[in-house]
């Protein structure tokens, strides 16, 4: 059976006071609903990806509250695994495909979060953390410092390569009028900001969001399909989806210089889809923190364990280089912007558009195969999808 | 509030780990903490690895900028981990300190 993306839709990420989640959600589908040019009546199931309405909004069953503000009344699942809960929603969407109980599945990846303030933040999303992490006081960008510092103690990573994470990510989306930030720095700015965990700075760091981000996911008729296919709006083929998991805490890893979930979903896509790492052209994957953009080139086998810094610094991954791949055109988390849930579809609704060859200023030329990678807590959860334009 | 029982089924852990011996793996400065440790701010945390081959994760108490390295040797001691509430008991953990 092929499966495809029919329709994509993100909205504007930042600190959107004004709009409420409903509103959020109504726009974000009805965007992905006019992409795919399907009425609601075709949707046989809802996955919503989220991870903090219950702990910092009192809500939960946001299955049925989605499914209330968009008229629908088929069935609807939240899946939650923390900062991967868009991209586990967008897995178990696709398995509810495949299985065949459904034919056509929306997926809706949401987050509110500056309604509270950033210490409840910061405690809820802990949450996705293990019970000792949480008793020591350590916070999410703490466990990616000891991240940091393991990586720069095995491979002399240097905190101005991490900064260039940033500045290439501030660069991309400052083409990208969804972003949260479209502003340029430079490495000044980030090895100058203040310091949050050492060695990672506030710039080091992804900002607390809004936004919401949904696709349409559906069985397809590859043969027809081509015949029908048009650059406007061509559909895109899900070619692999694979999620492993690790311990919760980050003590009890083996190796403190890779994420083993990433490497493991990683190679299981690429095994499904068939083809090796050298084929992907772009790439939106979880840089939550300068450090884990590093370890995902890594673990996902483009760049060998300790040469992924030097290359980002070099410019290799950037827009304007024109290499062998371009690495969060979008902005990535750091600059486009992270509201938890919406994370993990955003990536993909990304990968989709530059598929398409819709992104205008930051368009990549020539892309044929994309792939998003979104992870949950320090590395608890890893979700990888590739996708292959038709 | 902390729940009585939640510490009660902790302590046994806790008994455990007191006075073992371990070494910094890996660490850092938490500057930006969440409300309930604000008070504390900024505090190293780090993850030890313990005789024995166990690792935990722990918070590093009286200790100097020297002390915070890859290596160093520390030793697990009890320490209140968290601010009681007015009527609640006392929570209290696992720490590591320094040792020379």
């Amino acid at each position: 059976m092929d499966i495809a993306v029919i329709g994509a839709y993100t909205t504007r990420f930042g600190e959107l006071w004004g709009t409420s989640p409903r509103a959020l959600a109504r726009e974000a589908v009805g965007g992905a609903l006019d992409d795919a040019k399907i009425s609601k009546q075709s949707i046989d199931a809802l996955y919503v990806g989220n991870m903090l309405s219950g702990i910092l909004g009192g809500q939960e069953h946001l299955g049925a509250f989605f499914a209330e503000e968009l008229n629908l009344s088929c069935p609807a699942y939240k899946v939650e695994g923390a900062c991967a809960s868009g991209g586990l929603a967008v897995h178990s969407a696709i398995a509810g495909v495949k299985s065949g109980q459904y034919r056509t599945v929306l997926v809706l990846g949401i987050e509110k979060m500056t309604d509270h303030t950033p210490e409840d933040v910061a405690i809820a999303l802990m949450s996705a953390g293990s019970d000792e992490e949480r008793v020591s006081g350590v916070t999410f960008p703490g466990l990616y410092a000891i991240l940091a510092r393991a990586h720069t103690e095995a491979y002399g990573t240097t905190e101005k390569q991490l900064a260039s994470v940033s500045v290439k990510n501030h660069y991309h989306a400052s083409l990208n009028p969804k972003a949260h930030f479209q502003k340029q720095i430079n490495l000044n700015h980030v090895l100058e900001s203040p310091r949050i965990a050492d060695p990672l700075k506030l710039l080091d760091c992804s900002p607390i969001s809004d936004g919401a981000s949904a696709v349409i996911i559906s069985q397809i008729n590859m043969n027809k399909t081509k015949k029908i296919g048009n650059s406007e709006n061509r559909l895109i083929q899900i070619i692999a989806s694979a999620v492993a998991t690790d311990t919760l805490g980050l003590a009890q890893r083996r190796s403190l210089t890779e994420l083993s979930s990433t490497k493991k979903a990683g190679i299981s896509a690429l095994r499904e889809a068939g083809i090796s790492c050298r084929e992907i052209d772009i790439a939106e994957v979880h840089d939550c923190f300068s450090i884990a953009e590093i370890l995902a080139m890594e673990d996902l086998g483009f760049y060998e364990k300790g040469k992924a810094a030097k290359a980002i610094e070099n410019g290799k991954t950037s827009l304007v280089s024109g290499g062998a791949i371009v690495v969060n055109p979008s902005g990535g988390l750091k600059a486009c912007g992270h509201p938890a849930g919406a994370t993990g579809v955003r990536q993909i609704a990304e990968i989709v558009e530059q598929l398409r060859g819709r992104c205008d200023k930051r368009q990549v030329k020539n892309a044929r195969f994309g792939l998003a990678q979104n992870v949950g807590g320090s590395g608890a959860t890893a979700v990888v999808h590739i996708f292959k334009s038709i | 509030m902390t729940s009585p029982v939640k510490i009660w089924r902790n302590q046994k852990n806790t008994c455990y780990l007191a006075g073992k011996n371990g070494k910094i793996v890996s660490w850092t400065i938490i500057r930006s903490p969440s409300s309930a440790y604000k008070a504390h701010a900024p505090y190293p945390v780090a993850i030890v690895a313990l005789d024995r081959g166990i690792r935990i994760f722990a918070q590093i108490v009286d200790s100097q900028n020297k002390d915070l390295r890859k290596g160093q040797k520390v030793v697990c001691v009890i320490r209140r981990i968290l601010e009681p509430d007015k009527e609640g008991i006392i929570p209290y953990g696992i720490k590591a300190k320094p040792v020379e």
